[in-house]
């Protein structure tokens, strides 16, 4: 049980990033690589406040959600927005997470650091394993983000002007929607959720310069293994992986642990390449 | 000026040939140590470059995996060497399948998702390096790297470091001479054409998915190569020389080059190994600066500086700009006294239906169209006409029905496979690659029916020589048909509206189809245009081919079709001779917008109506 405390919470960092994703892709179909160096970044902003600062839990929280969204809208106006080709974007947003990835590792080194989790660090057992308070808190965070965002998009206008755009840009565009607006709100939401929940990922997986390529591609991952635009795919995705990389590392040694992941990806886009909770689509011309 | 313009008459393969042989020779000029090392660094590096180019340029799919398989090469090459086997050819051969393998591999998954799962798949291979690497520690040293890596010899001759570098540089020349076959062949415009729109590719019989993955398995040989030549040159690997740097320094000078150029992978590898990883200082801001250029180079130098190059040469060498004068009416294009016979076939769609999810777009429609006839489908906007021609065309599934070509069964095809059986179609919107002549463009019509294999092409066999002589017969015949050979060298994307359609039929009639599908055809046109279009279509139906017309210009329907389909709903309207549908009162109503009970007669109105309607079509 323990492993399957440790493997859930795992998965479901990995579920919030490809939510990240997600959000991004249904409000404007783009694929931002550089998400996961969000988080990654949350994770710094966080160490900065709780540690080097001393400021309260609260405070740095919003502190953290507050500078990604910055560095987020930042990215989308100079990375996104300007590029009007698919393939470049591809380019330019890998372009961003390298960037990102080097101005962490001037500004906080190459060392992992430790971020304090608020509840403590003590272990606790529970259902017959032991478990961290963040981990569990993890979890229950990625479930709720899902939760929330699945009554948002069909509650509000906002969330269901999003799912309109998701359908057909231009029927939405037609219907009063300020599409190019909307998906820079959603971009950068995107980016107030990664810095959000950068404090207690980093909190489990220390905060390092080369957590956002593993993030990014676990996140993509659990995306294939969901579908794009899923969310409750998510959630299922990142339990998957979280508890594949999680036995690979305990039973057959922690080289196995990325293997066992690329493994599923592999089998997932070969059996079901649009995931398992997306229908294919017809192409159209 | 002068020298420009002169050069640029003679064979432009010219000047890097030159260059390479220089290259080779280098080791005569006692050059110092830390230079020659740096050149052979920047040829390992232009090589992995060249092959993300094949997969990033030209295929439009981005690769970051480019160092596992220079790794796949390395190890190869390396534990080969170990065990006694030091002939570098041998080493070369089995680096180079070594990383074919592995683009294979990861390649077929990779790409069954499009865009960003095969960036994604071939990035994953970069992380697991370093664990595929631990796992096999036995032989390969695990973290350590890999020791007793013995010097590389040449047919039991053991090499000197001079010799090695001309090794290097002979592969290096070898691999561009290659590329550049490839990029100026047959395969070269399929893979723009690819690029372009995968639609267009699989509306010319084009396999979207197996096209993908030559061109990325194939980059992945040039990086084996490299990982072979970099193992023997240091005698010495370990994992931490194919790491994520190396991954994006690579995808960092493929941009800077221009990844859509053959030589582009030597600029920007070369800038990038003598001048940013000079400075020491560079080491440490070295994630900074290749990430602000990639966004930059993302953003502003869409064709790297190869593209910047290109654009200087053309004015320098030609003064003036490349694009053709768009001259209308060449007296010597009309030469229409000999047509030569367009087979035609005959398409039989039986009852055939479609719903998209509640909306039934068809309900069990019917069309025969013969050769020596056009067909027109006409109906109003909605009434299901596009959809049937996705549907014939294969991009579409059938829900119901029966769709054939003579007596084959098309509707069971994906579009390449429909399109390989003789069914040619035009785009709404005219569907062009960039960067090629209006004789590639049309040239690539014949590239399904006709194959030469790519290393027929590299290796310029007889029988590539012979498909290419077809290919340019061929392109001017149909140039001629449609009259617009005069333009045979002018840049594709460059022409007007007009003379775009006109390019698209002659890309479809090279390929002899069965059957032509005109999707509205006309529409933009001015009446010149249209006019050169139906004389070129009559040319055709003349010459017994099978023409499908959809169209809205309803005057130009009139006066080219032998029959006339009806759609309105998803149904079947109405059938018969142009008379016939002019008086038919459900088409009248439904789609012209007459009332026929109206006081006015019918016929003064439908003439009003056609008036008016014929610039941009009636019925919108």
């Amino acid at each position: 049980m323990t492993l399957i405390w440790g493997g859930l919470s795992l998965g479901a960092i990995y579920a919030i990033v490809a939510i990240g994703y997600n959000i991004v892709f249904i409000s404007s179909k783009t694929f931002n690589f550089a998400h996961a160096q969000l988080t990654m970044v949350g994770a710094f902003v966080a160490y900065t406040g709780l540690v080097t600062w001393d400021l309260p839990v609260l405070v740095v929280v919003l502190m953290a959600a507050a500078a990604v969204a910055v560095i987020a809208a930042i990215e989308e106006r100079i990375a996104i927005r300007p590029v009007g080709d698919m393939h470049n974007i591809l380019v330019t947003t890998l372009g961003a997470s390298i960037l990102l990835d080097g101005i962490a590792q001037l500004t906080w080194g190459t060392q992992p650091l430790t971020v304090p989790f608020f509840a403590g660090d003590e272990a606790f057992t529970l259902l017959g394993g032991r478990a961290y308070p963040v981990e569990l808190f993890l979890i229950a965070m990625a479930v709720l983000i899902v939760v929330a965002l699945g009554i948002y998009s069909r509650r509000s206008l906002t969330g269901l002007a999003l799912l309109g755009m998701a359908e057909d840009r231009e029927a939405a565009l037609l219907r009063g929607v300020n599409v190019r607006r909307m998906a820079f709100m959603a971009f950068v939401a995107a980016g107030a959720l990664a810095g959000f929940v950068g404090m207690f990922v980093g909190s489990k997986t220390f905060a390092v310069s080369t957590l956002g390529a593993a993030l990014a591609l676990k996140g993509f991952v659990v995306l294939a293994i969901g579908g794009f635009g899923s969310m409750p795919g998510t959630l299922v995705g990142g339990t998957l992986v979280g508890l594949a990389e999680a036995y690979a590392s305990r039973y057959l040694g922690g080289e196995y642990a990325n293997l066992a992941v690329f493994l599923i990806l592999i089998t997932i886009l070969m059996v079901r390449p649009a995931g398992l909770f997306v229908r294919t689509k017809e192409r159209v011309v | 000026m002068q020298l420009a313009r002169r050069l640029a008459g003679g064979p432009l393969w010219i000047v890097p040939l030159a260059l390479g042989i220089l290259l080779i020779l280098v080791p005569y000029f006692n050059l110092e140590y830390s230079i020659v090392r740096q050149l052979q660094l920047a040829m390992i590096l232009s090589l992995l470059v060249s092959g993300l180019n094949l997969s990033l340029g030209f295929a439009g799919e981005l690769a970051l995996g480019q160092v596992a398989m220079y790794a796949a090469g390395a190890y190869t090459a390396g534990l080969l060497s170990k065990n006694g086997h030091t002939d570098i050819l041998l080493q070369l051969a089995a680096a180079g399948l070594a990383a074919l393998l592995v683009g294979v591999l990861t390649g077929i998954p990779g790409l069954r998702l499009g865009s960003w799962s095969l960036a994604m798949t071939s990035f994953f291979l970069v992380l697991l390096l370093p664990d595929v690497i631990a796992i096999f520690k036995e032989d390969t040293g695990g973290r350590n790297g890999l020791t007793g890596i013995l010097s590389p010899t040449m047919f039991g001759r053991m090499l000197t470091p001079e010799d090695y570098f001309m090794v290097i540089a002979v592969v290096t020349v070898a691999w561009f001479a290659v590329m550049r076959n490839i990029a100026v062949s047959r395969h070269g415009t399929a893979l723009r054409v690819l690029k372009q729109s995968p639609v267009l590719a699989a509306s010319m019989g084009i396999n979207v998915f197996r096209m993908k993955l030559m061109a990325y398995a194939l980059g992945a040989v040039p990086a084996g190569l490299a990982g072979a030549l970099f193992a023997s040159l240091d005698l010495y690997i370990s994992p931490e020389a194919f790491g994520f740097t190396v991954a994006t320094t690579i995808l960092a000078a493929s941009v800077l080059g221009g990844s859509a150029s053959v030589y582009g992978a030597v600029f920007g590898a070369f800038v990038l190994q003598f001048g940013l990883n000079q400075s020491t200082d560079f080491q440490k801001y070295s994630l900074v600066v290749t990430g602000a250029f990639l966004i930059i180079g993302g953003v502003l130098l869409t064709g790297g500086l190869s593209g910047l190059a290109r654009a200087l040469w053309r004015k320098l060498a030609a003064g003036q700009p490349a694009a053709a004068p768009a001259d209308r009416s060449d007296p010597d294009a009309s030469a229409g006294d000999e047509v030569p016979a367009v087979p035609g076939k005959v398409l039989k769609v039986e009852g055939v239906a479609k719903a998209f999810g509640g909306n039934q777009a068809l309900k069990g429609v019917d069309l025969t169209a013969t050769p020596g006839r056009v067909t027109a489908l006409i109906g109003p906007n909605g009434s299901g006409k596009t959809t049937l021609l996705n549907m014939i065309c294969g991009f579409y599934r059938t829900d119901a029905g029966v769709i054939a070509l003579d007596e084959r069964q098309l509707q069971r095809m994906g579009p390449d496979q429909v399109a390989r059986t003789g069914v040619a179609r035009t785009f709404q919107t005219p569907n062009i690659p960039e960067g090629i002549t209006v004789r590639e463009a049309v040239m690539a019509g014949r590239y399904a029916g006709h194959r030469a294999t790519v290393l027929e092409a590299v290796l310029r066999l007889p029988r590539y020589r012979k498909v290419r002589k077809g290919d340019l017969a061929e392109a001017d015949r149909v140039l001629d048909l449609v009259g617009i050979r005069h333009l045979e060298d002018a840049e594709a994307t460059a022409l007007p509206l007009g003379q775009r359609r006109l390019l698209e039929v002659a890309r479809c009639l090279i390929g002899n189809p069965g059957v032509l599908l005109l999707d509205e055809t006309a529409s933009g046109l001015d009446e010149d245009e249209v006019e050169r279009l139906a004389e070129v279509i009559r040319r055709v139906r003349d010459a017994g081919g099978t023409v499908v017309l959809v169209e809205h210009n309803f005057q130009l329907v009139l006066s080219l079709a032998d029959e006339i389909v009806a759609l309105a709903h998803g149904e079947l309207m109405a059938k018969g001779t142009p008379e016939e549908i002019q008086n038919n009162e459900r088409v009248m109503s439904e789609y012209l917008g007459i009332d026929p009970d109206a006081p006015a007669s019918p016929h003064v109105v439908l003439a009003d109506v056609l008036t008016d309607g014929a610039q941009d079509g009636v019925g919108r």
